[in-house]
């Protein structure tokens, strides 16, 4: 756009400095020529009339009749007033010669020239004083085809202006989407990698040195970058692999104590359920640690199953309370009748790990999940309905500084100084933003009615019965 | 007498406490270091129940559920590293019956070992042949036969899946329906513990697996058979 207007403006001004230079030095040789022409015929006239020929017929050889492009006038101040001759005796001196040039050239004597237009045509008229007979001589050329040159130079020049633009106007679109075209690769591929795809990598631009050395140090940059990210999501998915085999020792041997734990006094009793409580919730930590280091190599797999939402909800939170302190009550599952003939797309496992860790933050920081609600949410795109499930409870609720942390890995916001803090992992709620980001959808925290704290998931939603079959469905049996 | 379980496991310290925890449930546990050692207790003392680790030493853990596939109907449950991931079907189709994922707990174990011995679920007043196209089923013999008397040889779960679904015949059965009558897993176990096995079902009694007669699926509801 910049281009093509600074090629309009160019254009423009180019072609009028043409124009009006091309005109001024023509006229001003048109000028210099009649005036040439204008004294040698007066040289021819003076001679003439001093020779004795009466001023008309000197005139009339002076133009001949066939010369078109000038006519030739005499002014004398004779002893009867001014006498005017002219040839043609069609013209008055006062519509053949601008009056400001008579009265330079009579009243003063000079000899002048002077560019006009009269009845539509360009003229030349040249004055010139005749002392000897007290009078002046008046030399009219016309310069109407100077004028059709100048038309042509000006529709010329105007075409050329078009040209320009047009030309410029594509010139400027090439050049600009060329030049900025590795700035654009930029920040797509910036952008990719933000999101996660760390493979991406800006082609290299060979024969721009500028652009080779940014190509190559951003592609470094992001090789470093990749490798230390790799390097760390491998370091925690080899820890937490490799704390596996002792932990499924640890497990299995602590399950034969516990048999026996009735032959045991009651110090190592309580010894023993202290161990056991630990070595569970180190269990949890490792599998949520190996869960949260697959998500972030990307080496995560998701099993699409098609559900019903009241159903997978229900059963959810069922087997939720299955593993639940038994003391904390069972919440009312709402199911908005508004679901009905919607299906969900999602991995059942993951999804069941996303209910339960919600459920468990409510009993842990809200004295227990009051109530979980399924209802439709709202249409993306126009698309497929979505569901929102919430979990909401009556507890202290959630500062609304902390609602976007919570999701946070190992955060510990102001209820950390709760009852039952520290018994938790500190990635439940990390992990169910992985789990609801793998399947597509979205986690928020915000206030219950009550006061306590709402969490809400929004997961994309399938009409019941359509044939459509989205990729990622488990097994093609 | 007691079940007899063979732990496959290549780490020492975690095959001495399964044993003691499985010993504690009530089995007898035979161990093995490696798929080989596997194969030969396997010989000796055949078990009822299989625990292999996928990741063992030399003979992987799906090649030793493979060879001991080649040989026995033996019930296999696999102990993999995660749930996610595609080793769980290669397993099931290596011929694994379950799996868990380590670290797993004792008493998960037991219940996957128990829903595996189960006997096929006696169904009243049912006939004591199931039949369909050509071929029989005898749940109280265990036996799945052609008419013209030929066996075809099934696991235990395949048996008790292909019962599930002749004794409903025409009925669309849920994979949670299935899961939980042959496998005892409630809303949220695998469905492609499902899946495998009706693939490896319809390999053995279909004629042309990829175009499956008898047993049908039904999108977004589960499987039927069709006599």
């Amino acid at each position: 756009m910049t281009f093509a207007l600074g090629a309009l403006v160019l254009s423009v001004s180019m072609g009028a400095i043409s124009f009006f230079t091309t005109r001024h030095y023509l006229v001003i040789d048109r000028e210099h020529t009649a005036i040439h022409e204008a004294a040698l015929n007066r040289t021819y006239v003076v001679q003439h009339v001093a020779a004795g020929t009466t001023i008309d017929q000197t005139l009339t050889t002076v133009t001949p009749h066939s010369a078109p492009h000038s006519s030739s006038f005499l002014e004398e101040q004779g002893k009867h007033g001014v006498v005017w001759y002219e040839r043609t005796f069609r013209v008055t001196p006062q519509t053949a010669i601008p009056a400001s040039l008579r009265a330079m050239v009579i009243g003063r004597h000079t000899a002048a020239s002077q560019t006009y237009v009269s009845q539509g045509d360009p003229r030349i008229a040249v004055g010139l004083p005749l002392p000897s007979i007290h009078g002046a001589y008046f030399e009219v050329f016309t310069i109407a085809d100077l004028g059709h040159t100048l038309r042509v130079l000006a529709l010329a020049l105007f075409a050329a202006g078009v040209v320009t633009t047009v030309l410029g106007a594509a010139l400027g679109r090439w050049a600009s989407g060329r030049s900025l075209r590795p700035l654009t690769g930029v920040s797509r591929v910036a952008v990719a990698i933000a999101g996660g795809e760390l493979d991406t990598r800006l082609v290299s631009a060979a024969g721009d040195p500028d652009l080779a050395a940014l190509t190559s140090s951003f592609n470094r940059m992001v090789d470093q970058l990749q490798e230390r990210i790799e390097r760390e999501a491998r370091f925690t998915s080899d820890v937490s692999h490799e704390l596996r085999s002792p932990l499924t020792t640890l497990a299995a041997s602590l399950e034969v104590l516990e048999a026996q734990a009735g032959s045991l006094s009651g110090p190592g009793r309580r010894a023993l359920e202290l161990l056991s409580a630990d070595v569970r919730r180190f269990q949890r930590m490792v599998g949520d640690l190996l869960e949260i280091s697959r998500s972030d190599s990307g080496s995560a797999e998701v099993s699409l199953e098609e559900v019903d939402p009241g159903e997978l909800v229900r059963h959810a939170v069922a087997a939720a309370y299955r593993v639940l302190p038994a003391d904390i009550p069972v919440p009312r599952v709402e199911v908005d009748p508004g679901v009905n003939g919607t299906h969900l797309w999602v991995d059942k496992r993951r999804f069941e790990r996303v209910i339960s860790n919600l459920l468990e933050n409510a009993s842990l920081y809200g004295g227990g999940a009051t109530a979980v609600r399924v209802a439709p949410g709202g249409e993306p795109d126009g698309r497929a309905p979505s569901i929102r499930v919430s979990v909401e409870d009556a507890g202290p609720g959630l500062p609304p500084s902390e609602r976007a942390r919570i999701f946070e890995r190992f955060y510990r916001g102001h209820a950390a100084f709760q009852r039952g803090a520290g018994t938790g992992t500190g990635l439940g709620l990390a992990l169910v933003a992985e789990h609801v980001r793998l399947q597509g959808g979205k986690v928020w925290a915000d206030e219950a009615d009550g006061g306590g704290a709402r969490f809400t998931i929004e997961l994309p939603g399938q009409p019941a019965d359509t044939d459509d079959e989205p990729a990622g469905q488990v097994g093609s049996a | 007498m007691s079940s007899r379980i063979l732990v496959v496991e290549d780490d020492e310290r975690i095959r001495s406490s399964m044993r003691l925890a499985l010993e504690g449930e009530g089995y007898d546990v035979d161990e093995a270091a490696n798929g080989e050692e596997a194969l030969e207790q396997f010989a000796e003392h055949p078990a009822d129940v299989a625990l292999i680790d996928l990741m063992l030493p030399g003979m992987d853990g799906f090649e030793c559920c493979r060879a001991l596939r080649r040989q026995s109907a033996v019930p296999i449950i696999i102990v993999t590293a995660r749930a996610d991931t595609h080793d769980v079907v290669a397993g099931l189709e290596a011929g694994a019956d379950d799996y868990v994922t380590k670290p797993f707990v004792t008493k998960e174990l037991g219940a996957r070992i128990r829903a595996l011995l189960r006997r096929v679920r006696p169904v009243d007043e049912e006939p004591t042949i199931l039949a369909f196209g050509d071929l029989e089923l005898v749940p109280e013999e265990g036996v799945l036969r052609h008419k013209d008397g030929t066996e075809v040889h099934c696991t235990k779960t395949e048996f008790r899946l292909l019962c599930e679904l002749a004794s409903s015949p025409s009925k669309v059965l849920s994979r949670e329906q299935l899961l939980d009558r042959v496998w005892g897993y409630d809303y949220f176990g695998d469905g492609r513990l499902v899946d495998v096995h009706i693939r490896r079902l319809r390999t053995k009694i279909e004629p042309d697996a990829a175009l499956p007669r008898h047993i049908l699926t039904v999108r977004g509801m589960g499987y039927k058979l069709v006599p």
